[in-house]
């Protein structure tokens, strides 16, 4: 009975991480690139002339209103930070995503532009919550609730799986000549060590995507169809009704103060408007505090009049009750607390998270040629194998190289075209594509090995176009002399040197390995159309231990 | 695959299907009967919040159920039992 249910927690692990992987491994990678979102966006965005302190805010949004009234109803003043000045910021409509930015030049003059450029933490962000697939960003969003929710089950069957033989396994790393019981246990040791990490990201994950069908089912059946009343009464800008009447607003820094009354550590970056210079407006102070546990930052609401505070739930300092119990969820998933400590851990467990993606497909597919050995059988790799193995190269090697190029076109783009964003897009999507195709057709062997040089060469391109604009200012390109951009260059480069290593490593294998592997070149040499394989090796690495792969 | 009874499928359906059901019956069973009531501030967050471990709870471990059958009947069961308890709480309490 044990083992019968094991062996089904094996299939149903096999299955639902199969099904999921590749996906995951997308959003991970993305993920742990999101952690750094703000450097990243600062590395992409073009040198701000101009400087506005907290006092130039004020003329800022009266010289803006001046020109364009109807941006009063709703924007953004995005606090001057280190080396970037205020600016405001403002969409046409909700549903539109072309966002429009005014800031102060040194002369004091008003510039208002379509701001595309410092969309890299979005553009980041997107394809972090829809796996980059070539749909809008609620589609995405959705579909990936969804992949999560069979995540969180591929990852308790893991669990349930090495279980029994936990004491025994974990933390035994074999490094000996069975290559497979290698990644076997690197795939447990990482997915025992970071299972409270994965769990955490796979739960809250599922309610991101799905929480508006969850909400819908819990109103039909809980509430009454009284949920939305009671979101909008309680909401941080419930209670407080619009008043069109004209009214002149406090200062930012008047607003500013008065937050840091209620919260002094709180650091503010930006205050929302909502029908400014009305009696009813209102200004939502976000910013963050790294000391609690809060969705990635919090904010207070403000009478924008009075300077008065309507709401402290989302503070974090002041969240109390439910708010305060449901704020950790978030911060867990963003790693938005303790500061830059924690920043890093995320990057490298998000990075650790897609190694266990892909070190589950690469079991599966070597797994498929032990089966097959056993048996005595020639050994012959399946379809199923050849093209999972080039599938789960073409996904991710794809995707790596995909998001260094989209991110590292932006400064060569900027300037050029008119649509940034679209353009950074549109070249995530080619390479990412082109780098699958490319990998089904030639098989995992040697697109593993190309893909690797280019995913080095794509993330060398970072530093390359730092070096270049420094030599030759006149190319278009700009570079960041500021610490932060340095530190993108720095750590793209240091990956540029992985990947290179992994191709390497990745070219040994395919031409000293064994050759009944999906990841050797050698016997597709001779015969194009014969599968990867071969009958004359069966004593090479890999056919060790007769016990069951996760046995 | 190899296993003879494994029921897989049936397993897979009454896990997501039921464990959904149930995850939100138990999220309304504390909505309603736990702290704070229906119209605690904010509590209707964390009553969302409480649906998706209970269902990928259920639909992960819904395999170590003897048959598929046994997984309907039992979580079949504990549907009626939740949704019976819910509507009872609401008609005493509202």
């Amino acid at each position: 009975m044990r083992g019968e249910i094991l062996r089904l927690y094996k299939s149903v692990h096999t299955w639902t991480g199969l099904a999921t992987g590749m996906l995951l491994f997308v959003c991970f990678y993305a993920g742990a690139l999101t952690v750094f979102e703000e450097p990243l966006a600062h590395w992409a965005s073009p040198p701000t002339y101009g400087f506005a302190s907290i006092e130039d805010a004020d003329r800022l949004i009266e010289a803006t209103l001046a020109t364009r009234p109807d941006v009063a109803k709703d924007f953004t003043l995005h606090l001057a930070m280190a080396n970037e000045p205020a600016r405001l910021s403002w969409r046409k409509s909700r549903s539109d995503d072309v966002v429009w930015s005014a800031t102060l030049g040194a002369d004091g003059e008003l510039r208002v532009e379509s701001s595309n450029v410092s969309g890299v933490g979005a553009f980041v962000d997107t394809i972090h919550r829809t796996a980059g697939l070539p749909v809008d960003r609620e589609t995405g969003t959705t579909v990936m609730g969804v992949v999560s929710a069979v995540y969180a089950v591929a990852l308790v069957s893991g669990l349930i799986l090495v279980l029994p033989s936990l004491s025994k396994d974990f933390l035994a790393l074999r490094l000996t000549a069975n290559l497979k019981r290698m990644w076997l246990d690197a795939h447990n040791l990482v997915g025992v060590a970071s299972f409270p990490f994965h769990l955490v990201i796979a739960l809250t994950a599922v309610v991101f995507g799905l929480h508006e069908p969850i909400y819908d089912a819990l109103d039909h059946i809980v509430y009454d169809g009284k949920l939305s009343t009671i979101m909008r009464s309680t909401g941080p800008f419930g209670g407080v009704k619009r008043d069109e009447q004209k009214a002149p607003m406090k200062r930012v820094s008047e607003l500013v103060a008065a937050v840091a009354v209620v919260s002094p550590e709180f650091s503010p970056t930006r205050l929302h408007y909502r029908d400014a210079d009305t009696r009813g407006a209102l200004v939502r102070v976000a910013g963050e505090d790294p000391r609690f546990l809060s969705r990635g930052g919090g904010f207070a609401v403000l009478r924008g009049v009075t300077a008065e505070i309507v709401n402290v739930d989302y503070l974090p300092e002041k969240q109390s009750g439910w708010t305060a119990a449901v704020s950790p969820f978030f911060a867990l998933h963003f790693g938005s607390y303790g500061g830059a400590p924690v920043r890093w851990a995320y990057f490298f467990l998000g990075l650790a998270g897609a190694f266990l993606f892909y070190s589950g497909n690469l079991l599966w597919i070597e797994s498929r040629r032990r089966t097959a050995r056993r048996h005595g059988e020639q050994v012959v790799q399946t379809t199923a194998s050849r093209l999972m193995a080039a599938a789960s190269i073409g996904v991710c090697l794809g995707c790596v190289c995909a998001l260094s190029f989209a991110i590292g076109s932006t400064k060569w783009l900027y300037g050029h075209v008119e649509d940034v964003d679209a353009w950074r897009r549109g070249i995530y999507h080619v390479v990412f594509f082109g780098a699958l195709a490319f990998a089904l057709l030639s098989g995992a062997a040697r697109a593993g090995i190309a893909l690797a040089y280019v995913a080095a060469i794509g993330a060398l391109s970072l530093p390359v176009t730092s070096a270049l604009a420094l030599a030759a200012p006149g190319l278009g390109p700009w570079a960041g002399a500021d610490p932060e951009s340095a530190g993108v260059d720095i750590v793209a480069f240091g990956a540029a040197l992985c990947f290179a290593a992994l191709a390497r490593a990745t070219a040994r294998r395919a031409a000293l390995g064994p050759t009944d592997s999906v990841w050797s070149t050698r016997e597709t040499t001779r015969g194009a159309r014969t599968p990867l394989s071969s009958n004359g090796c069966a004593a090479a690495v890999g056919a060790g231990e007769g016990d069951d792969i996760h046995g | 695959m190899a296993e003879r009874r494994s029921d897989w499928l049936s397993k897979s359906l009454s896990g997501s299907a039921l464990g959904f059901t149930l995850a939100i019956a138990l999220a309304g069973l504390f909505a309603v009967a736990g702290p704070g009531g229906l119209d605690a501030r904010n509590k209707y967050q964390f009553v969302m919040w409480l649906v998706a471990p209970i269902w990928l709870g259920v639909a992960s471990l819904v395999f170590f159920f003897r048959s598929g059958r046994a997984a309907f009947l039992w979580l079949g069961g504990a549907n009626l039992l939740a949704f019976g308890c819910l509507y009872l709480c609401r008609r005493l309490l509202h």
